[in-house]
């Protein structure tokens, strides 16, 4: 059997070739960092990259040292940074109101259509407010950008583990529920005159309806059946959709990189994810796990022999310090080892950084720690007097 | 001081990025209150047990269950959630078990956008209003609810306020702006934001702060600075330690402890210190609420003694 690549070699093929990769993982972990660095590093090496968030909160913007990004593309200057020939680096964040909006242009046939559904008020508070509609739009953005030509590679950053979840399954979720026509089911009988009238079939879909009247209200529902009626003309073409991206999330192409923390309790998250996307047949690349602290006595240059003449009350704080972070290096090994046992795969294992990340050096310099490990010259520093 | 203003109200929801520790910081001041012979539950949305597990009690299914004498904990599962109001709602069990084995309530609850954020803070709603049969005493002095991870900024906050502009009237909307009415009300309910002394979580603890007063309208009662690594070593001693470091530290403090290793741990901790102190100050100087600092433990469990450490630190701070 041929050796099997290191896990950062394998990352680094995937930059290489993939079309998408996602970025997933629990939240403050550095994902976000991760997938801005790993497009910075992409750039770098001269690929036109986009890395896309559709986390509201502007993280992204944050580490990419820009006050804002938008639902457009936006050029990030590698000046400075000497990236290859031919290398690009875009960033955007998703606007969820406006891809629901496109989208709904998109397959309406006139402008009549069109406006019934933009000015409806469920349509209006529920397109953008709500949670859910996140997660299908961002699949919607995703397969827009994954067409895009001025790109060659995607990074999309994804919220937290749990919502991340609802975001692989949006589209699949979505299909299930158009093709019940769930809402069509029970709501467009019901109005069609405007009351509650219609006699049902089923004790069950009686009991349906009467607890959606008690629970949600007639005016609720209207609204809803008026929103779903509108919607009625563009079924086809969601399902459509929502099957194009099914199959863009299962691409070869397409790659996951789940991003942990050191901790058991982020990894026994990470390996959850793992499971799923195994078994949702989705191609997993690599586990980069952040933050990893080190214990400083297994690090060269932790010279020993004799007695050390130190004051005794300075020799026992720093014995104690020195105690603290090796029990925090110890939790974390042993979480990381839990991880390879179960998996079989070795993780990419990126030290605590001394600074915090928040300028696109910073993404650079995280990337080579990434792919080469600490720099010599960080090392020798460490290790010399 | 800032625990005599949280226990005095009814409900403390958690807010903050994921990874700050919000379910820990949850379970302290749980622990906190209960010190002060208050009856506690705690909240967790979702399947996660993590609370009970930590606080050594039996996982709650979806029930209150007891886990120290005058400590409940209860996880939300909004499917859950949603099944319970269904067979409330219809009388007849059969009837009751068919909708709920029908495919088509499935779907609809999965695809519901907000419907869930929904039942779950109306299922807290109802448990602030729950009161004992014959005092009609509140049944709980005090519910802290651990919310999910802020990955979409505000969401669960958020849902009333949208539910209740979508739907102006009908039960829905009945029922969101009561939700928004608790949530806002300063005497019943505290909105603590969690951070950690990092540039990310720092940022969103701003932003989640300021987004909670002009987006949804509640202002946030704390800000709590989980994780912070406070000054071990004097002026003096710091001097040395980077003396050291550059000067060549050999031979061990004792058998097992290079002398070498351990200033580097040094470094970190005082480096460590810095950015707690100046993630702390940033903080102070961009919000308006009290902040208290919550230690970094070193520990390989977060179980109920460190958890009592914490607690301990809310209550004097």
């Amino acid at each position: 059997m041929a050796p099997r690549r290191s896990p950062a070699a394998t990352l680094g093929k995937a930059l290489a070739e993939k079309r998408v990769l996602v970025t997933c993982g629990s939240g403050g972990v550095g994902k976000t960092t991760t997938a801005a660095a790993l497009a910075v590093r992409a750039a770098l090496r001269g690929r036109r990259v986009l890395v896309c968030t559709i986390d509201p909160s502007r993280r992204l913007a944050t580490s990419l040292g820009k006050g804002q990004l938008s639902g457009r593309p936006r050029a990030i200057e590698l000046k400075g940074l000497s990236p290859a020939r031919g290398g690009t680096l875009h960033a955007m964040m998703l606007d969820v109101k406006g891809t629901f909006d496109a989208l709904v242009t998109r397959h309406t046939q006139d402008a009549e259509a069109r406006d019934r559904i933009l000015k409806n008020r469920f349509y209006q508070h529920v397109s953008a407010a709500l949670a859910g509609s996140h997660e299908y739009m961002a699949m919607e953005k995703l397969f827009e950008l994954a067409q895009d030509e001025r790109f060659e590679l995607v990074v999309l950053d994804t919220p937290p583990t749990r919502h991340a979840l609802d975001f692989l399954e949006a589209p699949d979720r979505l299909l299930a529920f158009l093709d019940v026509g769930v809402l069509r089911f029970f709501l467009r009988p019901y109005f069609v005159a405007g009351r509650l009238t219609v006699k049902v079939a089923t004790r069950t879909g009686a009991a349906l309806l009467k607890i959606a009247d008690r629970f949600m209200g007639l005016q609720f529902l209207q609204e809803l059946s008026e929103f779903f009626l509108a919607f009625e003309g563009m079924y086809d073409g969601f399902r459509k959709r929502a099957a194009e991206v099914h199959a863009l999330l299962r691409a070869e192409s397409t790659g996951f990189v789940l991003v942990a923390g050191p901790q058991p309790q982020a990894l026994e998250e990470a390996l959850f994810f793992h499971h799923r996307l195994v078994e949702k047949r989705m191609s997993f690349v690599a586990f980069l796990v952040n933050r990893v602290h080190t214990d400083p006595a297994r690090e060269r240059g932790a010279r020993r022999g004799g007695r050390a003449v130190m004051a005794p009350e300075l020799g026992a704080l720093l014995t104690t310090t020195l105690r603290e972070q090796q029990v925090l290096a110890r939790v974390e090994r042993r979480a990381v080892a839990r991880l390879e046992v179960d998996t079989r795969e070795r993780p990419v294992l990126v030290p605590e950084l001394e600074q915090d990340v928040h300028d696109l050096r910073g993404l650079a310099a995280f990337a080579e720690l990434v792919f080469e490990g600490a720099p010599e010259r960080a090392r020798a520093a460490e290790a010399t007097p | 001081m800032l625990l005599d203003s949280l226990v005095a109200r009814r409900l403390v929801v958690l807010t903050g990025k994921g990874g700050v520790g919000k379910s820990v910081v949850g379970a302290a001041l749980a622990l906190a209150a209960r010190a002060r012979r208050k009856r506690v539950l705690l909240v967790e949305v979702g399947a996660a047990l993590e609370a009970s597990r930590r606080l050594g009690g039996p996982p709650s299914r979806g029930r209150e269950t007891e886990a120290l004498p005058g400590l409940f904990t209860l996880n939300l599962e909004p499917q859950a959630v949603m099944d319970e109001y269904v067979r409330h709602m219809v009388k007849l069990d059969l009837v009751a078990r068919r909708v709920l084995a029908s495919p088509i309530y499935h779907r609809f609850f999965a695809a519901a956008p907000g419907l869930k954020e929904l039942m779950v803070l109306g299922k807290i709603m109802v448990l602030e209003e729950a009161r004992r049969r014959l005092s009609r005493e509140p049944l709980w002095d005090l519910i802290v609810v651990d919310a999910p991870a802020t990955g979409h900024g505000l969401a669960y906050l958020k849902v009333p306020l949208a539910a209740s502009l979508a739907v102006p009237v009908g039960p829905i909307g009945h029922n969101a702006r009561r939700i928004l009415t608790l949530l806002r009300d300063r005497e019943r309910t505290a909105l603590v934001v969690v951070a950690a002394p990092e540039e990310m979580a720092v940022v969103e603890a701003v932003e989640l702060y300021r987004a909670a007063e002009s987006g949804v309208g509640i202002e946030p009662s704390a800000v709590v600075l989980n994780g912070c690594h406070e000054r071990r070593f004097s002026d003096e001693d710091e001097a040395e330690v980077l003396r050291l470091a550059t000067s060549g530290a050999t031979g061990d403090l004792e058998p097992g402890v290079p002398l070498a290793a351990a200033v580097r741990a040094a470094r970190r901790q005082i480096r460590r210190r810095k950015l707690t102190r100046f993630y702390r100050d940033r903080l102070k100087r961009s919000l308006g609420s009290p902040l208290v600092s919550l230690p970094f433990l070193f520990r390989e469990t977060l179980g109920l003694a460190e958890l009592g450490t914490l607690a301990d630190a809310l209550e004097s701070a």
